[in-house]
């Protein structure tokens, strides 16, 4: 008796829990591949038709193929801001965590605001404007580094501390300059922490909403959480088609997910482990 | 002897290297952070502004909604946060203990966590629908009358929160899992020597050595919950009326209206309010930490 | 082949002196030992003269040229770290090319160096693997090849065998000694361990608290102890050393004299005490006594002689074999 109730409790908490996590996900699925009658109803009625093609398509096709111009500008804000990031992050990380210096209680008190304090948004938008980055790519590619600095850096430089010094030593004495230390010795053993910033940080900014709201408006720019978020009020009949969208934004995430399960993992903890 | 001059040598690690860094991150964080609190004393149009003292500030505080909107930020943050934490450790305890498909399950609690806040944002919306919803059809089915998730001004601020829950409590449990995973099993050996029973040892070695964890999930949630805004916005846009309104949405609000200085003043109370909150709490954790 | 030459070397962190003032000549070729206890700044010294400590104050030169400042690459030397510090990205060729790349070598030049040094280390089968892929073993021999290619005037070891387990350590030294032979350079050896300092030293510096205790060549270390400290560091089982009364009674600060000069009898001697503890080693044996009012005693005799615990003994010093020292025993005091 005494064993079997604690099973009966976990099954029955686990089987909830499953559902609670899953259902949303299903529902999502079940509207994205419905006529748009059907999607109307918001109800787990199975479709009658399976209409994943014709919906994919309609919704591509919506505002003059806005969403593959989305889809284009939101890579290519991820690409190059996550690039930057990690050359700049590790850069930092790595003196952080192997120079004495007075800077470095700077940097840390910088690292720290930047975890902890929100943007102040409209001074950023004046600053923007008169240096002529408001509203272009270059801009948003610029706040997402300034805006995600801190966390790849508290990431590089737990993990740096992990690195022996002694190469820093031996590759000074087979007569590496500074800079030749850092990319053919130490970058190259970073890899794995390269990986969890690039995952981690391409889901957040790929993800990201709120800043390009405030400093990317304007049709040319529209991003992917943009371009949903206007979609909602212009599909409040055709539920079909703003799932289908929803389905196709979720999908980028699921399957760096699959392939980079462990690194997100190690990237989330390690991040949350006060560094 | 004595050498006429000591040459310094040059560091292996050199300082230059947080240059283009220091540069990004000071030109686009910390100036217009710096400004803002001039720009909060200002009537503004992004062009010229002009010196008003306090008058943002009054204003803030003497606006019912507005004053509503710091009141449901503390409660937001407050209410998430804790849910998030006893959530997680719970799911956490859950999901280390010998249980089948227990990867799967950890798979499924996390993977909201990545998905766009929008997305589901607008999905549970859909489901929160007062008649046409799953959730009110699925209750009504058992013969509860649901509420009006969203459209009742005194739950709309909770049901995002919920929704909020649904999406983080998976990084939570994370972290609680690692933090859980930290403890060796040693101690629950020992203490079963000693007699302890199952509660006992929840409470009396399971608390006590999560507890970084613990500071970890209830630090970053707090700062979430305080900073949150796109949720809210995607759900609700503060509404109805101003009943889920919170400091951020105040923000893009006046941001919207053209109010630069008074978005702006909402700016630096929030920088206030992290401040006021997170500095004590993070030096109150700090100090338990040392004691143990 | 040049020499190393020190200067009232000092370093300091802060307000704490750690070097405290090092004056030692090492002759081109000679093979020196730095000995002494953690934290009595041998790592530290080995570095300074390597380049990756800076040096407070002090001159040194190497080759007669003054390096003091000089960048590490700049000095001629090249190092072996305690955990070898092999790259983990880099093949077993590529870690023994390094510097030569990035001198800027032609590729050929570089690839026939790199063979030349691994064909004299056994190296060869190995070059494309990885370090993580060898024994502990390969990789010292990989991080020795590193250094030889770089044909430096210095050799520097930092406690090169202490990650080996006892039999690799004694092969490693015999190897380390036959390179020495090989290429007669100047090769300074940093350890605690002192048979290794022992066994390999022309010249053995003790350094105790940032400070040089004794040079001298280890029979002379062993024979001579200048100072308690070295006579107790030098030695194994540890010489018997007594200070306060008793050494007084004997007309010294410090007394001390070496298990191995001891000569037990069951029947006379000048002390007697009733044997603890006999401990049976083989070919020698080690009785353990107390001395009324002296102290506790080792002595080291034959594996087969008939001592038993509980047994009264006598231990008269053989002549001259008695060490005298003015100073107190530190460890004592």
């Amino acid at each position: 008796m005494r064993r079997t109730r604690p099973v009966v409790v976990g099954g029955i908490s686990l089987a909830v829990a499953a559902i609670i996590f899953i259902v949303p996900f299903f529902f999502i699925f079940l509207q994205a591949v419905k006529s748009r009658s059907e999607a109307s109803r918001l109800n787990f009625d199975l479709p009658k038709e399976w209409l994943l093609w014709d919906n994919f398509l309609a919704v591509v096709e919506a505002r003059n193929y806005q969403l593959l111009l989305a889809y284009f500008n939101s890579t290519l804000i991820t690409v190059f801001s996550v690039t930057i990031l990690v050359v700049l992050s590790a850069m930092v990380g790595y003196v952080m965590q192997r120079r004495r210096s007075r800077w470095n209680g700077v940097a840390q008190v910088a690292v720290l605001i930047g975890l902890m304090m929100p943007p102040a948004v409209v001074p950023t938008i004046g600053l923007l404007q008169s240096i002529g980055l408001f509203k272009t790519m270059t801009g948003m590619v610029l706040i997402q580094v300034a805006y995600n600095l801190s966390f790849s850096t508290l990431l590089y430089r737990s993990f740096i501390g992990t690195i022996p010094r002694d190469l820093d030593g031996a590759a000074l004495i087979d007569g590496a300059k500074p800079w030749q230390i850092f990319f053919r010795v130490v970058m190259p053993l970073l890899k794995p922490v390269t990986v969890t910033n690039i995952v981690v940080q391409s889901i957040a900014i790929f993800n990201d909403f709120t800043n390009p709201l405030y400093y990317l408006p304007g049709k040319e720019n529209v991003t992917v959480q943009l371009t949903l978020y206007n979609f909602q009020s212009m599909y409040t009949s055709q539920y079909n088609l703003l799932f289908m969208n929803i389905l196709l934004v979720t999908i980028p995430p699921l399957i760096v997910f699959i392939f980079f399960n462990r690194q997100i993992v190690a990237g989330m903890t390690a991040g949350g482990v006060k560094g | 002897m004595v050498e006429a001059q000591r040459p310094k040598r040059k560091s292996p690690y050199p300082l230059w290297f947080f240059l283009p860094a220091a540069i990004i991150y000071g030109v686009l964080f910390l100036v217009p952070t710096a400004t803002s609190f001039w720009y909060s004393l200002t009537r503004w149009d992004l062009m010229t502004a002009e010196y008003i003292g306090l008058e943002n500030f009054r204003q803030f505080f003497s606006e019912p909604f507005l004053v509503q909107g710091l009141i449901n930020t503390l409660i937001y943050a407050v209410m998430t946060s804790g849910l998030k934490t006893i959530f997680g450790l719970l799911l956490a305890v859950l999901l280390t203990s010998n249980l089948i498909a227990r990867g799967f399950l950890r798979t499924v609690v996390f993977f909201p966590v990545l998905v766009s806040t929008i997305g589901i944002g607008i999905t549970f919306t859909v489901m929160m629908h007062p008649t046409r919803g799953i959730i009110n059809v699925a209750l009504e089915a058992i013969g509860i009358d649901g509420p009006g998730w969203l459209t009742d001004p005194a739950l709309a601020l909770f049901s995002v929160a919920l929704v909020d829950l649904w999406k983080g409590v998976g990084l939570a449990t994370l972290i609680f899992i690692a933090g859980l995973a930290a403890i060796s099993p040693d101690y629950y050996e020992a203490s079963r020597i000693d007699g302890a029973t199952r509660m006992q040892q929840f409470r009396r070695i399971t608390l006590p050595l999560v507890w970084p964890a613990t500071v970890t999930v209830i630090t970053l949630s707090l700062i979430g919950g305080l900073r949150s805004f796109d949720l809210i916005w995607a759900m609700t846009k503060g509404g109805p009326g101003f009943s889920s309104d919170v400091v951020a949405s105040v923000i893009y609000k006046q941001y919207q209206a053209g109010f630069y200085g008074l978005s702006t003043a909402g700016n630096v109370i929030l920088f206030g309010l992290i401040a006021v909150i997170m500095v004590p709490l993070t030096v109150m954790f700090n100090r338990r930490e040392v004691e143990q | 082949m040049s020499g190393v030459e020190l200067k009232d070397i000092r370093k300091s962190f802060g307000a704490l002196e750690i070097i405290k003032g090092i004056d030692l000549d090492i002759k081109p070729g000679e093979f020196v030992v730095f000995v002494g206890p953690s934290g009595c700044g041998k790592s530290t010294l080995l570095r300074m003269i390597a380049g990756l400590e800076d040096v407070t104050s002090g001159l040194l030169t190497i080759g007669g040229k003054d390096v003091t400042y000089a960048e590490p690459s700049q000095r001629g030397i090249a190092m072996v770290f305690q955990s070898y510090a092999l790259y983990p990205h880099m093949t077993v060729a590529e870690n023994i090319g390094f510097g030569l790349s990035l001198a800027g070598r032609p590729k050929a030049e570089i690839a026939a160096k790199v063979r030349e040094a691994a064909a004299s280390l056994q190296l060869t089968h190995l070059l494309d693997r990885k370090p993580k892929a060898l024994s502990g073993g390969q990789r010292q021999r990989v991080a020795i090849g590193r250094a030889i290619v770089r044909n430096p005037q210095v050799f520097l070891f930092d406690e090169p065998l202490s990650n080996l387990d006892a039999s690799l350590r004694a092969q490693m030294r015999l190897e380390i000694t036959d390179l020495h032979k090989r290429l007669g350079a100047t090769m300074i050896y940093v350890t605690h361990d002192q048979v290794e300092a022992m066994t390999m030293a022309d010249k053995i510096v003790v350094l105790n608290g940032g400070r040089i205790e004794q040079v001298g060549s280890p029979m002379d270390l062993y024979n001579k102890p200048a100072t308690p400290f070295v006579a107790g560091f030098i030695g194994s089982p540890k010489m018997n050393i007594y200070s306060g009364a008793a050494a007084e009674g004997l007309g010294c600060k410090t007394y001390g004299i070496r298990p191995e000069d001891l000569t037990l009898s069951s029947e006379s001697g000048r002390w007697s005490g009733k044997i603890r503890h006999v401990e049976r080693l083989g070919a020698d044996a080690l009785v353990y006594f107390r001395v009324e009012g002296f102290g506790d005693m080792v002595a080291r005799t034959i594996g087969s002689a008939a001592f038993q615990p509980g047994e009264t003994v006598w231990a008269t010093p053989q002549a001259g074999a008695e060490h005298r020292f003015d100073t107190p025993n530190p460890v004592a005091a």
